[in-house]
């Protein structure tokens, strides 16, 4: 960074209009809505803003403002929310969050939607082999939340039995929406009837997210430095499609580096003796 | 609003603390530990070890080791490539190469209670155990709790190549030997005579003598360092041993800690004193037979 920019980082800073990010300072009532990138954060985000805020159909704007990224608000934005306040971040464990609700997707499934949403950003193209990709992907090497496996396994050793910690599949979201997202109002201490949950999944719908995102795709915080507009934010919302995409290799990559992992969270495995031969058991 | 003027210029000239989100190198290597684990040994054993010319006091540690969270982000930047640097963060991906350091948290309890006196944060009358309850919620430091902090690193590094664990109880037991593996995980060659002197000069008795006549010039044991200053005459390096919690720490908090992390301490080999074994095994982390393996000879 020049000085020119810490300079007006630096006022920035005193005006609180900086981007939050680690500088936010968290309150013990505060509830994170935390996920490796591409696991439906968006969706339960989204979810939670019209479980919270009943009134009206929500657009993805007003979902940025009700449950906000920690990344994507200035601390100003912060200071002045209404507590108790709900906050999505990606990042690995953090011990000064004492509330939260991690959202896991198989990992087959993550890394096609991190192919796609690297190409629609612009970082690669279409000529990109998904051989090179899953390699990174797996090693972490230039994840800032770390890869998968240390993201997921950072927060479900630290908290996994802990009272206020809510582990969500999203998989298991897709199969009944209004039941997981219950678990969600529980969690979060909100009294509801099956009708406004109902409701709330309803409008949460990837159909109307789709809408939505073509409203107002381009002022949308997640889409406005995207390159490639032709490519949707919202896309298949649906589990399983490795299947039919992912080269065997990269299933095996994926199932050698995490397999005990996987299997524990019911990710069933396409390779056989992977859980003796995983990278976690290596040694024994 | 000062404060504020004073961070922001700080920010801006680089001089605020390293902290957790310095610059790093992919070709770093990283001390870790909870604070009270026998980092600051094991800083002097490698310092020692990697520098034989000199040894290694509290005047030239921060410069061949540097601690990140007592020094700016600008002069962590220019410390000459390949560093290794001191750290307690609890899991941070970025870390590449990590050495991490764990031991008995019946001992870092007690320790940390002594360091809290030290420096003012309680006072003598500090009942052990608030103390312990407190410690076991992790409320003391920004660095998470004991077992979290632990897990959290055990759970995503264990087993891989850039990691290496070593237990403090261990590097009492066998300090040549465990010197011997942080050696060749930095990818050295040393002898057993250059080990054995590293050994020495980071004796507890040598770095008593140091801390007596360096103390004030240490940034650790500064007079300045905190605004509520610091007890100089409650030493920086402690007891140096193991078990001292068995004569010491009251038997309800020995209670309290092992009923939070038991199954943790188990597979790190941390025998418990309470008769009823805890229920659950720690989620999602696979140590496999990692507790009986600590007790075999290794080659």
């Amino acid at each position: 960074m020049s000085v020119i920019h810490k300079l007006a980082y630096g006022v920035k800073h005193i005006l609180e209009l900086d981007i939050a990010g680690h500088n936010l300072v968290p309150y013990p009532d505060d509830t994170f809505i935390v996920s490796f990138p591409k696991s439906g954060n968006t969706w339960t985000r989204f979810l939670i803003a019209n479980l919270i805020q009943p009134d009206r159909p929500l657009t993805l704007l007003d979902m940025e403002r009700l449950v906000p990224a920690v990344d994507g608000q200035t601390r100003g934005f912060f200071k002045a929310m209404p507590r108790p306040r709900i906050i999505r971040d990606h990042g690995p464990f953090n011990p000064q969050y004492k509330n939260v609700i991690y959202i896991v997707r198989d990992p087959r499934d993550v890394l096609v939607s991190a192919y796609n949403f690297s190409l629609k950003g612009g970082i690669i193209d279409e000529s990109f082999p998904i051989a090179t990709f899953v390699n990174g992907f797996v090693t972490g090497s230039r994840s800032p939340v770390g890869s998968w496996g240390e993201n997921v396994a950072s927060w479900l050793a630290t908290r996994g039995n802990a009272p206020r910690f809510l582990l969500l599949r999203y998989e298991d979201m897709l199969s009944d929406t209004a039941r997981e997202l219950g678990k969600v109002a529980s969690f979060l201490g909100i009294k509801i009837t099956e009708e406004r949950l109902a409701e709330a999944v309803n409008r949460s719908s990837a159909d109307n997210m789709r809408k939505l995102e073509k409203m107002h795709g381009d002022e949308w915080a997640q889409n406005k430095h995207m390159k490639r507009k032709d490519i949707p934010f919202v896309r298949s919302a649906a589990a399983g499609g490795w299947r039919s995409i992912l080269p065997e290799s990269a299933v095996g990559e994926i199932e050698s580096a995490w397999g005990p992992l996987m299997a524990k969270l019911g990710y069933e495995l396409s390779t056989s003796q992977v859980v003796e031969t995983g990278a976690m058991n290596a040694a024994f | 609003m000062i404060g504020e003027l004073k961070y922001v210029l700080k920010c801006v000239l680089g001089k605020d603390l390293g902290g957790r989100y310095f610059t790093t190198f992919p070709d770093d290597t990283f001390i870790v530990s909870y604070p009270r684990s026998g980092n600051t040994w094991t800083r002097f054993l490698i310092g020692n070890l990697i520098q034989p010319s000199g040894p290694i006091t509290f005047l030239n540690i921060e410069r061949v080791i540097p601690d990140t969270s007592a020094l700016s982000k600008s002069y962590l930047k220019h410390v000459p490539r390949p560093r290794i640097l001191k750290s307690h963060q609890y899991f941070d991906p970025r870390y590449k190469k990590v050495i991490y350091i764990v031991r008995d948290p019946r001992d870092v309890a007690l320790s940390h209670y002594n360091w809290q006196r030290k420096y003012r944060e309680i006072d003598d009358q500090y009942p052990l155990e608030r103390y312990t309850s407190r410690f076991v919620a992790g409320d003391l430091a920004g660095w998470g709790s004991w077992g979290e902090h632990v897990l959290s690193w055990l759970a995503t590094r264990h087993n891989s190549p850039g990691f290496l664990l070593l237990r403090y109880e261990e590097m009492h037991a066998e300090p040549i030997r465990e010197l011997g593996k942080v050696a060749d995980f930095l990818g050295m060659k040393a002898t057993q005579e250059t080990l054995a002197t590293a050994v020495e000069r980071s004796s507890a008795d040598n770095m008593r003598k140091l801390e007596k006549v360096q103390g004030e010039k240490w940034v650790a044991t500064l007079d300045g360092l905190r605004d509520k200053g610091q007890r100089s005459e409650i030493p920086f390096v402690g007891k140096a041993k193991h078990g001292g919690w068995k004569s010491l720490l009251p038997e309800s908090c020995v209670d309290e800690i092992e009923s939070a992390w038991g199954p943790l301490m188990k597979t790190l080999g941390y025998e418990l004193a309470r008769r009823s074994s805890p229920a659950m095994e720690p989620p999602f982390v696979h140590l496999g037979d990692w507790g009986a393996r600590l007790n075999q000879p290794t080659c």
